[in-house]
């Protein structure tokens, strides 16, 4: 299997629970996982099922209780606090529900916070970020500030923060679940253009089977699993 | 660098919150001001006249006491010792005034040769040197009191059972740390005003103060002039002008000690202020927080970033507080409140100082807060508010 070679992402038999008083809750068990370079993945599931603790794991914002993730072929697990967070500026990106932009800064530095973290000049990270801002069609919005934008805008100014460093992976945690359906439309579309035009690597979660829509592949987590679903079937049962 | 204007929008964000904490700084940080910039100016005066080599002599019982006027001679004919003049503090009212100025008899003719700083037109001084009932005044004093060349000054003796008339014949200028707001005329005319009042109190020189050749000279002289006057009936104590000035500050108790403990407590209670102030900025911004270090950024970034933002605004609060009060009291004027503070200024020195110590404040209110936020889970901090 040649994209098991060249998977972005791979869990190697990772059980994560947590702890809350002495009970240990079992979140993801002895799961293992591909997701291929280029693919876009949406992961469904019922609310507490793990999607978000899935996305922290490949993420290395949280550490596997037992088993390894490795990113990019990076195993997580060898990085050391201020290593992941080095890695995590030069791999990922990152869009949430909301509250994901910084009030105190306009578009344009929001997609540029990022590039702080790199060694661009003050001009250098201005045009990446410019045309970050291109890409979701949002370069005339650069001096906006996000309470002068809509929900929808405010998005792809995240998904817009989120590809100016030019990352391997994009990790979306229920990008459009706050928008209306024009704007998720839009949203959805973006970061379905991302992927076929830049081969960027998606994993979407989402809890619209519309949203899972745009996706190449569906994964349902349950009980701890994932299952490969099928999107027409999610369709027709509905 | 790169992170500055973040900072500094956050410093702005709340902007009702960073204000106030900033004029709390720079409110407490007023009376701080002039209290360091007292002490600063005492130093300064002390230090510059350092290179005049003067040595005042006192009665060994301290200033109540008297030296007779014969003294000046023995003390000018001292080996080392440049010359010599009495200074005789009268102590008088001016008018129906209430608060006093300074008042010495001295000798007009030696008076420029101990205090060569002091700038006089020629003509002004040998008009005073002329005169018997002339007098010598201040470029302070005489523009607090709108006194002219010719005007008449009458002083009611409070010490002395005798009122003087005066005129003025000169006003004398100097640098910034000279004193310029005395009055000083002839001990001529002062004695036989005594002695026309037959009280027993002629003849007394006050303190005298002298000038030595040189720096290295001065404590030979101090020393010869003590065991000169050892046996006599008025022993005396030679100190330089430095000491001379700073045992009127013991005066006044242990100031400095005094100062230095208020100002400790200030400080504590502005740390304590600001450090609330970020505190709660933190907690508003876990999330932000959160996002910070999930794009990538490091604690010890996120660390900075606070301090900076917390320092910033002690900043703030410095740079009203201590350049503020500079450009106060360069226009309010002291001397209408008492004519001995007609000097009063905050020295740059001082006013920096206020400034440094606003960011020092700023940088430990900080510690705490900035801790708390490089250490915020992302975690938790993307759980909060979704
Ligand atoms: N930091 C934590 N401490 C304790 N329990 C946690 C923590 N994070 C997640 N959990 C638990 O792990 C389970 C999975 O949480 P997760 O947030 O991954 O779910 P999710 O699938 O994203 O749900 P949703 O669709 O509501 O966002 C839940 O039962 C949750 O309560
Ligand atoms: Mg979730």
């Amino acid at each position: 299997m040649s994209d098991y070679h060249d998977a972005v992402v791979q869990l190697l038999d990772v059980t994560k629970g947590f702890r809350r008083d002495k009970i240990e809750i079992p979140v993801l068990t002895n799961t293992t996982l591909h997701i291929p370079r280029g693919d876009f993945v949406a992961v469904m599931g019922p609310s507490g099922s793990g999607k978000s603790t899935l996305l922290n794991l490949c993420a290395g914002l949280d550490r596997p209780t037992t088993g390894q993730v490795i990113v990019n072929g990076q195993n997580l697990g060898q990085l050391s606090e201020a290593g992941l967070s080095k890695w995590r500026s030069q791999n990922l990106g990152f869009v949430f529900q909301m509250y994901n932009l910084m009030p105190v800064l306009t578009a344009l530095e929001n997609v540029e916070l990022p590039l702080l973290l790199t060694p661009l000049s003050r001009s250098e990270r201005r045009k990446h970020a410019a045309a970050a801002l291109r890409i979701v069609g949002l370069e005339d919005r650069a001096d906006h500030y996000p309470r002068q934008l809509s929900g929808g805008q405010e998005q792809r100014v995240s998904i817009a923060r989120a590809l100016a460093n030019d990352p391997v992976l994009l990790l979306a945690d229920e990008p459009t679940g706050n928008l209306d359906a024009h704007s998720a439309e839009e949203v959805l579309e973006l970061m379905q253009s991302l992927n076929e035009q830049f081969g960027t690597t998606v994993v979407m979660v989402t809890h619209d089977p519309k949203a899972a829509r745009s996706a190449k592949r569906l994964l349902h987590l349950e009980k701890g699993t994932f299952v490969q679903a099928d999107i027409e079937a999610l369709e027709a049962s509905r | 660098m790169k992170y500055l204007p973040l900072i500094l929008r956050n410093v702005f964000r709340n902007k009702v919150r960073s204000i106030f904490t900033g004029i709390s700084i720079a409110i407490s940080l007023f009376p701080l001001m002039l209290l360091y910039a007292f002490l600063d100016l005492q130093d300064d005066m002390a230090s510059s006249t350092a290179q005049y080599n003067r040595v005042a002599v006192l009665h060994e019982g301290g200033l109540a006491g008297q030296l007779p006027i014969a003294y000046v001679d023995r003390v000018r004919r001292q080996p080392g010792v440049k010359d010599a003049i009495p200074l005789s503090w009268f102590g008088g009212n001016y008018r129906e005034e209430k608060t006093q100025f300074a008042q010495f008899a001295t000798d007009p003719k030696v008076f420029f040769e101990i205090y060569p700083e002091y700038a006089c037109p020629p003509d002004q001084i040998a008009a005073w040197q002329s005169d018997k009932t002339g007098c010598l005044v201040g470029s302070v004093i005489a523009e607090n009191k709108g006194w002219k060349i010719g005007d008449k000054i009458p002083l009611q003796g409070n010490i002395y059972p005798v009122d003087l008339e005066l005129t003025v014949r000169g006003i004398y200028d100097g640098p910034d740390t000279a004193d310029r707001s005395w009055l000083v005329f002839h001990f001529d005319y002062f004695d036989e005003s005594l002695k026309e009042a037959r009280t027993p109190n002629s003849g007394n020189a006050g303190i005298i103060m002298l000038r030595t050749e040189s720096a290295s000279k001065m404590s030979p002289v101090m020393q010869s002039i003590e065991s000169a006057f050892a046996s006599s009936d008025a022993p005396v104590k030679p100190m330089t002008e430095k000491e001379f000035g700073a045992s009127f500050l013991e005066m006044m108790g242990n100031v400095r000690g005094f100062i230095r403990m208020t100002a400790t407590a200030i400080v504590i209670a502005l740390i304590c202020v600001a450090a609330n102030t970020m505190a709660m900025a933190v907690r508003e911004r876990t999330r932000e927080i959160a996002l910070f270090k999930a794009i990538g950024f490091n604690r010890n970034t996120i660390l900075g970033m606070f301090l900076a933002e917390s320092i910033a605004i002690g900043l703030l609060g410095g740079l009203i507080g201590g350049i503020g009060t500079k450009f106060l009291f360069s226009l309010i004027d002291l001397s209408s409140v008492d004519p001995g503070l007609g000097m009063f200024y905050v020295p740059w020195r001082t006013a920096l100082w206020g400034v440094a110590l606003a960011a020092a404040i700023g940088l430990f209110s900080g510690l705490i807060p900035a801790w708390r936020a490089a250490n915020v889970s992302v975690i938790e901090g993307l759980r909060k508010v979704v």
